[in-house]
């Protein structure tokens, strides 16, 4: 296990900067995802620690030694890739023996791990098979297996579930969190799905367009995001994002128009245009006539089961209510609404920023 | 992406070094030989002449002499025969090979062996078949009606004899080239045309026939490359003659270098041919770059 | 390429057997030339059936050391594979993984050198050959061969291991490998194919050359084309024992048609139809 260090990183293609001067601590033992959508930089931030990539600008350091100028080969690295990259011409024990053998070990070390790495994930009588005759989750597992037995201070994880579909990767997202735990070793885990980064780290890095958004626990980036990128990033379905410009101090929008929450009230000032953020849970159906309560029409209700999500519309705005199934109303039908105020979240409509914290 | 960490950039680059050293020595080096051998007078025949820088003398020999000339006149005449024929029968056959029959595989791998064979042997056996008095092909023609022809002895068919052997090796390879081109294409167009009712011709001539187009290019450039080189076929059945009907530019370096031994006015003659032959390279590269390959 | 009727299906059959007939009928000569009697070799109508003879096999091997022209012949042909493709290879590789904007022209100029007209060079070469002492040797055949092979292995491979996934070189790099110990456990093994194909050609186009040959060796180092082509002179023909010889030559090129011709063709049109 390595901490890993990224201070001031920054990567360059030609003239064009597609990481900027980013600052990441990671501690040993952490599990620390990048999440953001495509095209974030957050891949290109994983293959500069792996050493795939040379760092531009800035200073990377594993276990404390800089290794901006180290080969992949000797940085103590596993990855596992999205395509898994697994040698198509070598069985899986052949796969799992060629990432071992730069470490020179005797055959007993060698059959000692491929053997009890095989046994954890279930591998045993796989062992022969060409990469070829396995299926996509069988060929994930050896992916994992042949990072595994390097037993590597730092594990890298490429978006490794995109290729798995949904039912499997829920099982494979529970094997990787129980690995972590047996593993005892620092994953740095990139992927563009918010539900992985939820369920699997310590530490979410949210990216966007090569710059770090926000960094903190899943539970710190859902209810405390930094500003409306992160908030409808995060959480499913997305937070509801209402235009309002602040009047004497209420938020004022098309058919909306809301106290602004006491504690946010010296946050804001008179005139600003702002974003009200709202998740979907925080919206709740009230009578007719309660304090705050605005008009809407459902549009198209979605049963989940324990829950229901209404799609409804007040004014022009489109929102998502998630309310207990029992209650959900009927489509079509005219209903009134009420947001949590103390769920309310308000960001600068120019920056995006949030006024709460 | 590529995993292009500098150092190994420098073993890449140490990768080619070995294949350029050696194609340098192997090919630039002799052509520059080639080049300082075409400005001197290089006569092997008189061993006392000293072998002098001559300037142009060389070059303004060949090119003022009707013999050159007619020897570059022979040579592209023979690769208009031999490319026409080629396409034509070579596209042909593609059709045919390409129709969804029973035992097509079999027919397109038969049809690979001439080219693979020694074009001296290629020389050979159709020299069998021309032989005069002997040659059996004019006993095979006299079953369509046609009188005997006097295939490598006469200033009007020697010209045809080296054409059909050449033909005979290398349609198969426009024929094959053609029909992995027709099988990579996607059918829909097929089927609008005949749902529009467009007739086989009307639709092989505007619907495949553009489509395959780049392909044909460039299989036509890489065949008269070759046939810019002929030589081997050429040696075997005629060396040129009668005369000098057959006498292809590839034959008039022979000659002015290995039976009159002057070097120099056959460097001067390969130097020509290697200035039009990079004119036709140059087109072959063009002709794979402009269009995209039908996947 | 629509459903064919009946009498369409005839129809292409029909023209497909006459061309077999015309493209196949120059090789059966070879074959059944080689074993017929000297009396009946050009009898009208041709004998299809009669007693086979070795006779010029026999004379073939007898008359002039032709086991030796065909030991010269392979010696050339492996040489010059094997030269070519450890240098091509190379290179291939190379090109194929430096991204570079200028790596396409390199391509292009060494797969031009393969198309250079050999007459061009071959008094250079001959000249060179002379003051060296290397004429009439066989390691003159290899040289020159190898620049023809080496274009054509280097621009072959190119293709092959550009279909090789970058992905798996870095899994390697990951895995603790260097760039040699993943080229050669990873890489090369995954371009096998390639390799194959660019052999059978190296291969065969050494084994049927002739004009160098021809010209750049004598008694000693004499190749099998050249020895055949000598069974020809002005006054007599040894028809049986040059076809004798011609059909010992054919096989290799035969062999390889039959076994491996789904790679033949993108070797024969260097890549511009896959």
């Amino acid at each position: 296990m390595s901490s890993i260090q990224l201070r001031n990183v920054t990567k360059r293609y030609g003239q064009t900067e597609v990481v900027h001067e980013i600052d990441l601590d990671i501690a040993e033992r952490e599990f620390v995802v990048l999440l953001g959508p495509s095209g974030c930089g957050k891949t290109t931030t994983l293959r500069m620690v792996a050493g795939l990539e040379d760092v531009s600008d800035g200073e990377l350091s594993i276990g404390g030694r800089v290794v901006n100028d180290v080969a992949p080969k000797d940085r103590g690295v596993a990855m596992v890739f999205q395509n898994y990259a697994l040698y198509p011409h070598m069985s899986v024990r052949q796969n799992m023996e060629f990432a071992l053998r730069p470490l020179k070990l005797d055959k007993s070390e060698v059959n000692r791990r491929i053997t009890d790495t095989a046994d954890i994930l279930g591998l045993g009588d796989l062992l022969e098979r060409r990469p070829a005759q396995l299926s996509g989750g069988q060929r994930q597992r050896v992916a994992m297996g042949r990072a595994m037995v390097r037993t590597p201070g730092v594990f890298l994880f490429d978006e490794p579930l995109s290729n798995l579909d949904a039912k499997l990767r829920t099982q494979v997202r529970w094997e990787i969190a129980k690995l972590h735990k047996r593993l005892d070793s620092t994953i740095l885990y990139v992927t563009h799905d918010q539900v992985e980064a939820m369920t699997l780290a310590d530490r979410i890095v949210i990216m966007r367009d090569g710059y770090i958004e926000q960094t903190g626990t899943p539970e710190e980036v859902y209810a405390h995001p930094r500003n409306a990128f992160v908030a409808t990033f995060i959480g499913s379905p997305a937070m509801n994002m209402v235009p309002a410009t602040v009047r004497e101090g209420q938020l004022a929008g098309d058919h909306v128009n809301l106290p602004v929450p006491g504690r946010l009230a010296d946050r804001v000032a008179e005139g600003q245009r702002v974003t009200i953020g709202i998740r979907p849970p925080d919206v709740s159906l009230v009578d007719e006539g309660t304090a705050g309560a605005l008009a809407a029409t459902v549009e198209v209700t979605e049963y989940l089961g324990n829950e229901a999500l209404l799609d409804i519309r007040i004014g022009s705005h489109e929102m998502i209510a998630e309310v207990p199934a029992s209650r959900r109303p009927a489509e079509d039908s005219r209903v009134f609404v009420r947001f949590n105020s103390d769920a309310i979240r308000i960001f600068d409509a120019e920056t995006g920023e949030s006024v709460n914290a | 992406m590529a995993y292009s960490r500098k150092r190994n950039r420098r073993i890449f680059l140490g990768f080619m070094v070995p294949a350029i050293l050696v194609l340098f020595c192997t090919t630039i080096y002799p052509m520059i030989y080639a080049g300082y051998l075409s400005f001197r007078s290089y006569d092997l025949a008189k061993l006392f002449v000293p072998r002098v820088f001559v300037g142009w003398a060389n070059y303004r020999e060949i090119l003022s002499s009707s013999e050159f000339l007619h020897t570059l006149t022979v040579t592209f005449k023979l690769m208009l025969m031999t490319l026409s024929v080629q396409l034509v029968l070579g596209v042909g056959m593609a059709l045919l090979v390409t129709q969804r029959l029973p035992g097509m595989g079999i027919i397109r791998t038969l049809l690979l062996i001439p080219m693979m064979i020694s074009p001296v042997i290629v020389g050979l056996v159709w020299l069998f078949l021309y032989f005069p008095e002997l040659g059996y092909l004019n006993y095979f023609l006299s079953f369509v009606g046609a009188s005997p022809v006097p295939w490598i002895t006469s200033t009007q068919w020697a010209l045809w004899a080296i054409a059909i052997a050449d033909i005979w090796q290398w349609t198969p390879f426009v024929m094959m080239g053609t029909a992995a081109a027709l099988t990579s294409l996607s059918q829909e167009p097929y089927e609008t045309a005949r749902i529009d009712g467009n007739s086989n011709w009307e639709v092989f001539w505007h619907v495949t026939l553009p489509q395959i187009k780049p392909v044909l290019i460039s299989l036509m450039f890489l065949r008269a490359i070759d046939a810019f080189k002929i030589y081997d076929i050429i040696f075997v059945l005629t060396k040129g003659g009668p005369g000098d009907t057959t006498e292809v530019l590839s034959m008039f370096i022979y000659r002015q270098s290995f039976t009159f031994w002057r070097m120099g006015v056959g460097a001067a003659a390969s130097f020509v041919s290697l200035a039009i032959i990079v004119i036709l390279i140059t087109l072959f590269f063009k002709s794979l770059s402009r269009d995209p390959q039908p996947a | 390429m629509n459903k064919l009727g009946t009498r369409q299906t005839i129809l292409v059959y029909l023209l497909l057997a006459i061309v077999l007939i015309v493209f196949l009928t120059p090789i059966y000569i070879i074959a059944s030339s080689s074993v017929k009697p000297t009396p009946i070799m050009f009898q009208k109508p041709p004998a299809l059936l009669f007693s086979p003879t070795w006779d010029h096999y026999i004379a073939l091997f007898s008359d002039r050391p032709f086991a030796k022209f065909i030991g010269n012949s392979l010696i050339v042909a492996l040489g010059s594979t094997a030269f070519s493709l450890t240098f091509g290879s190379l290179a291939a590789y190379a090109i194929s993984r430096i991204k570079h904007r200028r790596m396409g022209d390199v391509a292009f100029w060494i797969l031009s050198m393969r198309m250079f007209p050999p007459i061009a060079v071959v008094v250079p070469y001959y000249i060179i050959f002379k003051t060296v002492g290397l004429l009439d040797t066989p390691l003159a055949l290899i040289i020159i061969y190898s620049t023809v092979n080496i274009p054509l292995t280097t621009w072959l491979m190119k293709g092959f291991f550009d279909e090789v996934p970058t992905a798996l070189e870095e899994a390697a790099a990951v895995d603790g490998h260097g760039l040699l110990s993943s080229f050669w456990h990873v890489t090369l093994p995954l371009a096998a194919p390639g390799l194959a194909v660019s052999a059978v050609f190296c291969f065969i186009f050494s084994w049927n050359e002739f004009i160098f040959a021809l010209m750049l060796t004598g008694s000693n180092a004499q190749t099998a084309t050249v020895a055949v082509m000598s069974f020809w002179s002005s006054d007599a023909v040894q028809w049986g024992r040059i076809m004798a010889g011609s059909f010992i030559i054919l096989i290799p090129g035969v062999i390889f048609v039959l076994t491996c011709q789904r790679w033949l063709v993108r070797g024969l049109t260097l890549g511009s139809v896959k």
